[in-house]
C-alpha cells in the first residue's frame, strides 16, 4: 500500500492555504472547509455553553471563512452590518419617541440597493456608454459582485424593516449583529432566515443537536454533496455550458438536451447547496428554513413559487410585495405587484434583457395564474388540491414554462435564446439522437439520476432520512465519505477530460 | 430520555470520522471498474503528493535524438522502398491525396512583388535584430527571405504555447506579410479541440468528435497516443462527426481562400463529406489505411467549408486554408507546453504532413513562458532541451529555417505589496535560448527586448495590450510585437530586393546599351550598304557611260 508522501515546503503551503486564494475560493464542498469546520466544532464544544463567547466564537469563524471566500470584500460585509446596526439602532429610537422612523428605513434601503446596484449595474452601463461612444470612453475596470453580496444585504435590509414593523426588538451588540448576518453556513448562498426565529437560536443557553439531527444532518450533507458537486458540475461543464455555447453543434436535440439539462443543473446546483448549508448549521444544532421542495413537482406556477428557492421568495413576499401593498388594494394592482416583483426579482439576477424578460415570464404567469384561479371554478392553486387529470397535465405545462425560464435565465444574450429555440424548432433531426447520447452518455447518466432522483415522492425522502437516522454512526459515517469520494471522481474525471468545471455554484453570481 | 439528549460530540465524532475516511479514500489505488476509470481522490492534495501519481500524470516527453534518427533513416528507406514498389509496380500504392477542383476554380495570382522602398522599415523604427547564427554564405533563413523576395510560395510554421492561442500575434504576422507578398486565407485550423477556445480568424462550430491534446496524452485511446503531430490536437469520430469552419472578416487577407488542404488518418475504410459555403459538397470514399492522408481542394475563393464522417472512423487534425501561391502562416499553440511535446510528436506523421502542406520554408519555435520561474536565472538545464528541440524541428521540416523566439517579458505579483513587478529571470531565459540557437546554428528574435523597446509587460497592460495577469498579451498586443518582428525581415528582405533591385537595374542598363551597341551597328551597316550601293550605282554608271 502506497501513502501519500507530503510536500517539502509543508509549512509554507498550509500558510498559504489560510490565506484567501482568488483562485480558489473556500465553499462548503471544499476539503479545507471540512477540516477547518473539525477545528471549528472542537473549540464550539467548549464555549456552546456560554452565550456571548459563543456568539464570538462563531462569528469570527464567520467573518474568517467569509474572507476565505471573498478576500477584501470583508470590508463590504463589515460596513453592511455596521450601517445597519446603527440605522436599526435609530430606528427603534425613533419608534420609542413616537416618530415612525421612516426616513432611517429609506437610508438603509438606499444604502444597501445602491451597494447591490454598483456591483449589478455597472457592467451593463459601462458597456452600453462603449456601445454609444465608442470602446475606451470610460474605464471603471472589472466589476465582479463579492460572493453572496445579494443575501446578505437582502438579510440585512429585513433585519431593519422588521423592527420598523415592530416585529423585532433591535440586538443591543454588534457581535450579535455580526453573528446574524454572516452566520457561515448561511452566509453565502443563504438560506434567508426569519430574523425573529433566529435570533431566539441565537440567543438559547442549549444549542447543540440531538441524534436525529445529527442523523439528518448527515443525510442532508451526502445529498448536498451529490446533488451540487457531482450532478450538477457533470452536467454543467459536459453538456449545458458547451451546448449554450454553441460547441456541439446546431441539432434541434442538442438545444432541447441543453435547456432540460440546465433545469435540472440549476435545482441540483442551488439545493445540493442549501441541504450543505441546512446540514452543516444543524451540526451546530442551528435550525435553517427548508429551501427547495421537489420544486419540479408543482402542477402550478403559483405552487413552483412556493416549492422552489422558499427563502427568497417569502422574502420578496414580506419585503418587497407586501410593501407595494400586496392583495389588499384591489385586484388589478395584485396583479400588477406581482409583475412588478417578478420583474424586480429578474434585474436583480441582473441588469440584461434576458433576466428581464426572465422576470417577466414568471410575473406574468402568476398574474395570469391568479385570474385563472378567479375565473375557473373549482381551480386550485396546489396540485395536492386537484384531481389527477388536472395535476398531471399541469406538473408538464408548469415544468416547461419554468423550463422556458431557465432558457432565458442561462442565455448570455437574446440571439442565444432565439437561435436556441430555432434550433429546436426548425433544426430537430432524429437521427442526431442516438450519437449525441452516446458521445455525451456522461451528463446523459447524470441527468437521468437527477430525474429520477426529482421524480420519486417526498414520502421516499422521509423514509431515505428515518433509515439514515436509524442507521446510526456508522452508515452516516459511511454515506458522507462515499459522497466526498463521489465528489472527487467527478472533479478527477472533469480535470482528466481538461473541462475543470467552474468552482462555485451558479448562485454565486447573483 | 437519553434518546432526545443534545450533544455536540456525536456531530464531531462525525466529522472527524468523515475527514478521517475522506483522508483515507486516497489509499484507494487507481482502477478501473467496468470501464469507467477511478482516479485517485486525495483530500490533502494541496499538501502532499502520491509518487506514482506523478509519475502517471506528469508527462515528460523526453528527447531521444538517436532513436528520431532511425525512426527517419526507417522512413526515408520506407519512401524509397514504395518508389521501387511504384516502379516495379508489383504492389498498388495506397492513395494519400484526394481532389477535388470545383467547376468555377480558376487560379487567382495573388503573390506580389514589393519594392525595396515599400519593404524597407521607417528609419527611426526601433529595431530588433534577427540573429543568424548560420554563418555559411547562402543560411536557411537567407534563402527564406530570397523565397520571399523571389515571390515564391512560402509556407511558416508558427509553434507556440498560450502566448500565441488563438492566432494571437500571428493573425498579424500574417496579415503583415500577405499584404506584402501575396497570400490569402487562415493557414492550419484544428478540427476539434478538447477545452473551448475562440480564434479571432475563424469560426469553428465542431460535434461529435472526442478530441485529444498532446499534453493529456493519457486521455487518449493508447492507439492513438503516437499519432500526434505539432499541432499537438487531434480529433477522432465516426458517422455523424463534423466540424465547419468559417473564415472571418476581421482582415481583408483572411478573405479569398482558395485552396484547402484536409489532413486526416483513416485506419479503415471510411467516407467523408466536405461541403464549401454550406452549398457545394462532395463526398470521398478514403480506403483504409496508417499513411495521413489528405483531401486537397480547389475552389473558387470560399467562405465556410464543412467536414462530416458519413461512415467508418477517421481521424481529422485539422485544415489548412490559403491559396497555393504567396504565403501561409499556421498557428500550432499548445496551451502550457514548453516545446517538449514535440518530443511527443510522430516524426513519421511530421515528415508527411510537411510535405502535404508544401514543405515548411520557416519553423518558429515561441516557447518558455511557462518554464521561467520568479529569481530564477540559470536555464542551462532548458537549454540543452531546446537543443533537442531545435535539432528535433530540424529533423521533421529539413527545408525549413528555424527561428528561435525568445521568451516574453513577464510581471508577477508580489505577495507582500500585491504589485505587479518584473519577473526578473526574462533576460536570463532569453540568452539560454539565444545560446541554444546558437550552438545549432540557427536563427534567434529576442522578444523581451522588443517588448521592453515597447514599453515593457508593464507597457503592453497600461496600453490594453495585455491581460491582467501581466503575462499573456491580446490581439492588440500580438499587433505590436508582430510588427516589430515584421521590422527585421522587412529589413533583410528590402535589403535583399535592393541587390535584386541595383542587379536588375544593372541588367536592364546592360541590355539597353547593347541594344544600343547592336543599332549602332546597325546604323553604321546601314551606313556602309548605303555607301556601298552608292559606290555601285556610282561604278554602274561608269560601266554604263563606258558602254556609251
Amino acid at each position: 500500500m502506497e501513502l501519500p508522501v507530503f510536500a517539502d515546503d509543508i509549512v509554507g503551503r498550509i500558510e498559504a492555504l489560510l490565506l484567501f486564494d482568488e483562485s480558489s475560493p473556500m465553499t462548503l464542498a471544499s476539503g479545507f472547509f471540512m477540516l477547518a469546520f473539525i477545528l471549528f466544532l472542537t473549540g464550539y464544544a467548549v464555549v456552546r455553553r456560554a452565550v456571548t463567547l459563543r456568539i464570538l466564537y462563531v462569528a469570527a469563524f464567520s467573518l474568517y471563512f467569509y474572507y476565505k471566500l471573498s478576500g477584501i470584500y470583508l470590508l463590504l460585509l463589515l460596513f453592511v452590518a455596521l450601517n445597519d446596526f446603527f440605522i436599526a439602532g435609530r430606528v427603534a429610537h425613533d419608534r420609542r419617541c413616537c416618530r415612525s422612523g421612516r426616513r432611517w428605513v429609506v437610508w438603509s434601503v438606499t444604502v444597501n440597493v445602491a451597494i447591490l446596484a454598483y456591483f449589478k449595474a455597472t457592467g451593463f452601463f459601462v458597456d452600453l456608454l462603449e456601445g454609444l461612444y465608442g470602446e475606451g470612453v470610460i474605464d471603471m475596470g472589472k466589476v465582479i459582485a463579492p460572493a453572496g453580496v445579494s443575501f446578505f444585504v437582502f438579510q440585512s435590509i429585513s433585519y431593519v424593516v422588521d423592527i420598523y414593523r415592530d416585529r423585532i426588538r433591535p440586538l443591543g451588540r454588534f457581535a450579535d449583529y455580526l453573528f446574524l448576518l454572516s452566520f457561515f453556513p448561511k452566509m453565502f448562498l443563504g438560506p434567508l432566515v426569519r430574523n425573529a426565529d433566529f435570533i431566539s437560536q441565537m440567543h438559547s443557553r442549549d444549542i447543540a443537536p440531538s441524534r436525529e439531527d445529527v442523523g439528518r444532518a448527515a443525510r442532508l450533507i451526502a445529498g448536498g454533496l451529490v446533488k451540487y458537486a457531482v450532478l450538477a458540475k457533470c452536467i454543467g461543464v459536459l453538456l449545458v455550458r458547451p451546448a449554450f455555447a454553441g460547441q456541439l453543434g446546431d441539432g434541434g436535440f442538442v438545444a432541447l438536451m441543453a435547456v432540460y439539462g440546465f433545469t435540472m443543473q440549476i435545482y441540483c446546483d442551488f439545493s445540493g447547496y442549501s441541504d450543505l448549508a441546512v446540514g452543516v448549521a444543524l451540526m451546530m444544532g442551528f435550525r435553517l428554513p427548508q429551501n427547495f421542495d421537489a420544486p419540479y413537482h408543482s402542477a402550478t406556477i403559483t405552487e413552483f413559487w412556493r416549492r422552489w428557492h422558499i427563502s427568497l421568495s417569502t422574502w420578496l413576499k414580506d419585503y418587497l410585495y407586501i410593501s407595494l401593498g400586496g392583495n389588499r388594494r384591489g385586484r388589478l394592482r395584485t396583479y400588477w405587484n406581482l409583475i412588478v416583483t417578478m420583474f424586480l426579482g429578474g434585474l436583480w439576477h441582473g441588469v440584461g434583457l434576458t433576466f428581464i424578460a426572465w422576470g417577466l415570464l414568471h410575473g406574468v404567469a402568476l398574474a395570469l395564474h391568479k385570474v385563472w384561479l378567479a375565473v375557473i371554478p373549482g381551480a386550485a392553486a396546489v396540485g395536492w388540491k386537484m384531481p389527477w387529470w388536472r395535476r398531471v397535465p399541469g406538473v408538464i405545462i408548469t415544468f416547461h414554462l419554468v423550463a422556458f425560464g431557465w432558457l432565458l435565465f442561462n442565455a448570455s444574450d437574446m440571439t442565444e435564446v432565439a437561435a436556441m429555440l430555432g434550433n429546436m424548432v426548425g433544426n430537430f433531426d432524429t437521427a442526431q439522437i442516438v450519437p449525441f447520447v452516446e458521445s455525451h452518455w456522461v451528463a446523459f447518466v447524470m441527468m437521468g439520476v437527477g430525474y429520477a432522483m426529482h421524480a420519486l415522492p417526498t414520502s421516499f425522502d422521509r423514509r431515505v432520512e428515518s433509515a439514515v437516522i436509524r442507521g446510526g454512526f456508522v452508515v452516516q459515517v459511511v454515506l458522507i465519505v462515499a459522497a466526498i469520494w463521489c465528489t472527487m471522481q467527478c472533479s478527477a474525471m472533469l480535470e482528466a477530460a481538461d473541462v475543470a468545471g467552474a468552482g462555485l455554484p451558479i448562485y454565486a453570481n447573483f | 430520555m437519553a434518546r432526545r439528549k443534545k450533544s455536540l460530540f456525536r456531530g464531531w465524532l462525525t466529522s472527524v470520522c468523515v475527514a478521517a475516511g475522506a483522508c483515507a479514500t486516497a489509499l484507494i489505488p487507481p482502477a478501473e471498474v467496468f470501464g469507467v476509470k477511478l482516479h485517485r481522490t486525495n483530500v490533502l492534495s494541496d499538501i502532499s503528493h502520491f509518487e506514482s501519481d506523478e509519475r502517471d500524470n506528469v508527462v515528460e516527453y523526453e528527447a531521444d535524438i538517436e532513436l528520431l534518427e532511425q525512426q527517419i533513416a526507417m522512413i526515408e528507406n520506407m519512401q524509397t522502398s514504395v518508389a521501387e514498389q511504384i516502379d516495379s509496380t508489383v504492389v498498388e500504392p495506397v492513395r494519400i491525396s484526394y481532389e477535388w477542383r470545383t467547376g468555377d476554380y480558376s487560379p487567382q495570382e495573388s503573390a506580389r512583388r514589393p519594392s525595396s522602398e515599400e519593404l524597407r522599415p521607417a528609419a527611426d523604427a526601433a529595431m530588433v535584430a534577427i540573429e543568424d547564427f548560420d554563418t555559411l554564405p547562402q543560411s536557411r533563413f537567407d534563402r527564406f527571405v530570397e523565397r520571399l523576395v523571389e515571390g515564391r510560395p512560402v509556407r511558416i510554421a508558427f509553434m507556440g504555447d498560450s502566448f500565441v492561442e488563438g492566432d494571437i500575434l500571428t493573425v498579424d504576422l500574417r496579415h503583415e506579410l500577405q499584404t506584402l507578398f501575396g497570400g490569402r486565407g487562415v493557414g492550419f485550423v484544428a478540427c476539434d479541440i478538447p477545452f473551448a477556445t475562440s480564434r479571432k480568424s475563424i469560426k469553428r462550430r465542431s460535434a461529435g468528435w472526442s478530441s485529444y491534446s498532446i499534453m493529456k496524452p493519457k486521455a487518449a485511446p493508447e492507439s492513438l497516443r503516437d499519432k500526434f503531430f505539432v499541432s499537438g490536437y487531434m480529433a477522432e469520430g465516426g458517422a455523424g462527426a463534423s466540424t465547419r469552419w468559417e473564415i472571418t472578416e476581421s482582415y481583408p487577407t483572411l478573405a479569398g481562400a482558395e485552396t484547402a488542404r484536409l489532413l486526416l488518418l483513416s485506419r479503415e475504410d471510411s467516407r467523408v463529406e466536405l461541403t464549401l459555403n454550406d452549398t457545394l459538397s462532395r463526398s470521398f470514399d478514403i480506403e483504409g489505411d496508417e499513411a495521413l492522408r489528405q483531401i486537397v481542394v480547389e475552389s473558387a475563393p470560399y467562405r465556410s467549408i464543412a467536414l462530416k464522417v458519413l461512415d467508418g472512423r477517421v481521424i481529422c487534425y485539422g485544415v489548412a486554408i490559403g491559396s497555393d501561391d504567396g504565403i501561409r502562416v499556421d498557428n500550432f499553440s499548445v496551451r502550457s507546453n514548453n516545446g517538449h511535446a514535440i518530443f511527443g510528436t510522430n516524426p513519421l506523421i511530421n515528415r508527411q504532413a510537411d510535405v502535404l502542406l508544401g514543405g515548411y520554408d520557416l519553423v518558429v519555435l515561441q516557447y518558455g513562458l511557462n518554464i521561467m520561474q520568479a529569481g530564477q536565472r540559470n536555464y542551462s538545464k532548458y537549454r540543452d532541451q531546446l537543443r533537442d528541440m531545435i535539432s528535433y524541428a530540424e529533423r521533421c521540416f529539413p527545408d525549413a529555417a528555424i527561428l528561435v523566439m525568445g521568451v516574453s517579458d513577464r510581471c508577477v505579483k508580489n505577495d507582500e505589496s500585491g504589485a505587479y513587478e518584473p519577473i526578473g529571470s526574462a533576460d536570463a531565459l532569453s540568452a539560454y535560448q539565444r545560446a541554444a540557437a546558437d550552438s545549432c546554428r540557427v536563427a534567434f528574435w529576442n522578444t523581451y527586448e522588443a517588448m521592453r523597446s515597447m514599453g515593457g509587460i508593464k507597457g503592453f497592460v497600461n496600453n490594453k495590450w495585455a491581460a491582467g495577469d501581466y503575462t499573456h498579451i491580446n490581439y492588440g498586443g500580438g499587433r505590436a510585437v508582430a510588427r516589430a518582428l515584421m521590422l527585421p525581415i522587412r529589413d533583410m528582405a528590402a535589403r535583399k530586393m535592393e541587390a535584386r533591385e541595383r542587379a536588375e537595374a544593372a541588367e536592364r542598363r546592360r541590355l539597353q546599351r547593347l541594344e544600343a551597341e547592336r543599332r549602332q551597328r546597325e546604323e553604321q551597316m546601314q551606313m556602309r550598304l548605303g555607301a556601298i550601293a552608292d559606290m555601285a550605282d556610282t561604278l554602274a554608271g561608269v560601266t554604263f557611260q563606258r558602254e556609251e
